[in-house]
């Protein structure tokens, strides 16, 4: 299936978002809630593309060709190619959309990370006469969540409706179910959930944990309750014959992914050099 | 007393709709029960007393009809009930006080027929509200009830969706989606189950047209639910209904029950050999709810938030399957419509919106109510002579339609005729049918403000145009009505306004703008006065408003001071009266209640 993409001809396969093909050619469209893993959150608004049938229809008379000129707008990075399309991703209008709903965010978290290239790009300055929280950095995405959810924790969510909407822990007290492996902060295109490692203890969401650091090299390798966790998906079986990542008891060592990399490889080379002998 | 003898009365209909059986209209009921049976009236001229769903003349209830006259009582207290009994079911005497009032000429109106509220109304949805006993699949029946699905059941899947295609109906939910054509859609995809839901959630504020056919006539939503499974191929079907609906879950539970006593629903329907059942959802309470894909998310278990997603919930919807959704109102109507077909509908209305709609008429207006009326109806029509004209004799100023994100409508437009293409070239929209006419002493800034503040608070937040979008804009009109406005403000509103139409995720964030855009463009001048002269020319924002009373229309009668919870009046009798600028709260009392325009708004 073919679709034209500002003007360039592209390969598509039905039911493809038009975002991933875009991407596939090159073309740039800005997005700010979209993660390959974590797609379909579609909140921010920023991808918005025209879309406008293919087809062309003849104008009877001076023989012209004109488009049967129904524009669509569209958020690139969840509408699926179904039939032959034709697409424009940085109109006057395009930018003029996108430079509005930059203006909303900057008014909400101007420090946030993730706004300011584009809010440069598209020329907007920040609004004094709207009131902004000054600390506020989170443009409500949804990817924390989303990311959280990815884990099977599900220990963070939005809460509220409307203009008071937040993401938080359940009834804001540290969660439960939190394992502290801060994939909700390093998803973040905001850098708007705060954690620290300090002393060999981790604080996320009102939260401490125990670090656990690599045998080898002393790497943080992740929390206590994490690697616990993990442990037990891999491997559900109850906790005494479970081959663990934490299993010290076990007698196994703790490596990070570098330093597990490198024994590997020497076990290999000593195989290795053990046949050849 | 005078007035028409009655003939021998055969049947007593009691309003018990939720406005009236708050009104006590229940007590009515077995009142007049208790008295009929303690005389012991012969069998054949035994009144019945039934509890019928709503008959629409709300502000009036609770209505008492007497047939076969159709003699009509509004507002009838408990304590008329011996009075009632005595003259009118005994001795066949009207009573004159009980008997509608027509707001123009002063005389008493007999019938429902007589009365201008209902005149120029046609029941199509609204045919058996207020007409039978909800409780009673035998009243529906007596009144052809299931004669359509029994056809329908006969017929050849094809021929239903070419009768529905042909009727021109229209979704009333608010999107006003040609029915016959989602029909077919879903009609057309193989996969299975398909799931057929109605929605009545109802969310927006003053709107109660399917809570009164939910009340008031359950089976004709359940029937229609029938016809439109076996037309597109599915076994099993949602009523999502709104939490606080008691009564109307109450009602559809009882109608369930009794479709399955009689075989019409469950396996094996009619004799047929098909399946189709019914359950009930309560739903999850915000406006937000109402929205299709919000609305299968709820029923799924999951927080009732709009998805995004380009793929249809007819080939898409509840748990990833094929799903016919349709409001309450349209579901109604499909029965009727297998009756007496699809020409017959199309017949009635204009070009692109057939059939009729029912409105909720509220607001200024001294008729308030539902009114189901043919689609091309005059907006004239509808407020000046169904709905009696304003309040108070006021000028009419503006009519909101089509509920919280609708647009507000100026005097100029009166003449349209209301259909779905010429509300939305109105920059407003049909949405659910809500109806709030505003008189001179509406604010359009406030109005804007008010229905921006409703939005933001029922908006998910889950995207950016709309929930940042309305809270910026929010904070504008806050600015403007407190003087703080300045020109530019009307193009920053516009700018977002415009860009939240096409940006945001559902319907909700595309319509929200409405009420800013639409009183921008009919009213700037008053957005104007606010923002140059500082002042609000209807006297509502309070920090732009001044009273001052003209010493020479006062004639000193003091029924403002009376009226002044501030004590900010003075004045000897006789002589005129002044207001203490310092003292006065700008709640408007003494403008509303001078007889003599004496106040002015400075
Ligand atoms: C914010 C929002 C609220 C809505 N609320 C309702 C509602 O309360 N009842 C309803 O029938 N449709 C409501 N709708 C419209 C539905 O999404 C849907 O279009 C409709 O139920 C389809 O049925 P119809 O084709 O018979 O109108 C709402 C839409 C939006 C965007
Ligand atoms: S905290 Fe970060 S990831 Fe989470 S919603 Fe806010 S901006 Fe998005
Ligand atoms: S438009 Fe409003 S209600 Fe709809 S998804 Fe966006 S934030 Fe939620
Ligand atoms: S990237 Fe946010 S809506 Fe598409």
């Amino acid at each position: 299936m073919k679709v034209i993409i500002d003007g360039l001809a592209c390969e598509a396969e039905s039911g493809e978002y038009l975002l991933q093909i875009a991407k596939r050619n090159h073309i740039n469209i800005p997005t700010l809630c979209h993660e390959e893993a974590l797609a379909g959150l579609a909140t921010c608004r920023i991808c918005i593309v025209e879309v406008m049938d293919a087809k062309r229809t003849e104008v009877e008379g001076d023989g012209q060709t004109e488009r049967s000129e129904k524009r669509k707008i569209v958020t690139a990075c969840v509408y699926p190619v179904v039939t032959e399309i034709e697409v424009i991703t940085n109109s006057e209008k395009l930018r003029d959309m996108r430079k509005a709903i930059l203006t909303l965010l900057m008014a909400r978290a101007p420090e946030s990370d993730a706004i300011g290239m584009l809010a440069k790009e598209y020329g907007v300055e920040h609004n004094h006469q709207w009131l902004t929280k000054d600390d506020e950095k989170c443009i409500l995405c949804g990817l924390c969540v989303a990311a959280c959810d990815k884990m099977g924790t599900g220990a963070i969510a939005t809460i509220n409706r409307g203009i008071t909407r937040k993401v938080s822990t359940p009834f804001e007290e540290p969660a439960e179910s939190c394992i502290g492996c801060c994939s909700c902060a390093s998803v973040c295109p905001s850098g708007a959930i705060p954690f620290t490692d300090l002393h060999r203890k981790r604080t996320i969401w009102n939260k401490e944990f125990d670090l656990v650091s690599c045998s080898w090299c002393g790497e943080i390798i992740g929390t206590k309750e994490q690697l616990d966790y993990v442990g037990k998906r891999i491997d559900p079986s109850p906790d005494e014959h479970r081959i663990g990542l934490s299993a010290d008891a076990h007698g196994n060592e703790m490596l990070c992914e570098h330093c597990r990399a490198v024994r590997e490889a020497s076990r290999l080379k000593w195989v290795r050099q053990k046949s050849l002998a | 007393m005078n007035g028409h003898d009655v003939t021998n009365i055969e049947k007593i209909l009691v309003c018990c709709g939720t406005c009236c059986l708050a009104n006590n209209s229940m007590d009515i009921v077995t009142g007049l029960r208790e008295k009929i049976q303690q005389a012991g009236l012969p069998l054949e001229v035994v009144p019945m007393v039934k509890a019928t769903g709503c008959s629409g003349l709300c502000e009036n209830g609770p209505i008492v009809r007497f047939l076969p006259d159709d003699l009509c009582y509004y507002k009838v207290k408990p304590g008329d009930v011996d009075e009632v009994f005595e003259k009118t079911v005994r001795n066949n005497q009207e009573i004159d006080r009980l008997m509608h009032r027509e707001p123009e000429q002063r005389n008493r109106v007999r019938t429902r027929e007589e009365n201008s509220f209902y005149k120029k109304q046609l029941r199509i949805a609204l045919r058996n509200t207020g007409e039978i006993d909800p409780f009673s699949i035998q009243d529906y029946m007596d009144r052809g009830g299931y004669s359509a699905a029994e056809s329908a059941l006969k017929m050849n899947p094809e021929e239903i969706l070419a009768e529905i295609e042909c009727s021109g109906l229209r979704g009333r939910g608010g999107a006003g989606f040609p029915t016959g054509r989602k029909w077919r859609q879903c009609a057309g995809i193989g996969r299975y189950p398909k799931y057929i839901i109605c929605n009545g959630d109802e969310g927006d504020p003053g709107a109660f047209m399917d809570r009164c056919i939910l009340e008031g006539d359950p089976h004709s939503v359940i029937e229609g639910m029938l016809i439109g499974s076996w037309a597109v191929g599915s076994n099993s079907g949602y009523l999502y209904i709104r939490n606080e609906y008691g009564l109307a879950v109450r009602t559809m539970e009882e109608a369930i029950r009794q479709a399955r006593e009689k075989g019409f629903l469950g396996k094996n329907v009619f004799g047929t050999g098909y399946d189709f059942d019914l359950q009930i959802v309560k739903g999850g309470g915000a406006f937000v709810c109402g929205e299709s894909t919000a609305l299968m998310a709820s029923i799924e278990g999951n927080t009732g938030e709009p998805r995004a997603k380009y793929i249809r919930s007819v080939e898409k919807g509840l748990w990833g399957q094929p799903t016919l959704l349709n409001n309450v109102e349209t579901w109604a109507n499909i029965p009727e419509i297998i009756n007496r077909g699809g020409k017959w509908f199309s017949s009635i209305g204009t070009e692109n919106s057939k059939g009729t709609k029912v409105f909720s008429l509220v607001g200024k207006v001294k008729n308030n109510g539902l009114v189901e009326v043919p689609m091309g109806i005059t907006l004239r029509e509808l407020i000046f002579e169904i709905g009696g004209g304003i309040i108070g004799e006021r000028r009419f100023k503006a009519v909101q339609t089509g509920g919280p994100s609708g647009g507000c409508i100026p005097e100029g437009l009166l003449d349209m005729k209301v259909d779905f293409d010429s509300l939305e070239a109105a920059d407003s929209m049909m949405g659910s049918g809500g109806m709030i006419v505003m008189d001179d002493r509406t604010c359009m800034v406030d109005t804007a403000r008010y229905y921006l503040n409703f939005l933001s608070e029922e908006s998910c937040g889950k995207c950016v145009p709309c929930r940042e979008g309305l809270r910026r804009m929010l904070e504008v009109l806050d600015g403007i009505s407190e003087g703080k406005g300045t020109e530019e403000d009307l193009d920053l509103l516009i700018w977002l306004g415009s860009m939240m139409q096409e940006a945001a995720l559902c319907g909700l964030g595309k319509s929200a703008p409405n009420p800013v855009l639409s009183t921008i463009k009919y009213f700037r001048e008053e957005y104007l006065a606010h923002i140059q002269a500082k002042r609000c020319p209807a006297g509502i924002c309070k920090k732009l408003t001044t009273f001052r009373i003209l010493g020479e229309k006062c004639t000193g009668c003091g029924l403002c001071k009376k009226n002044c919870g501030a004590l900010a009046i003075s004045g000897k009798p006789r002589l005129a009266h002044v207001i203490d600028e310092e003292l006065c709260t700008r709640c408007g009392n003494c403008i509303d209640v001078c007889r003599f325009q004496a106040v002015e708004i400075g």
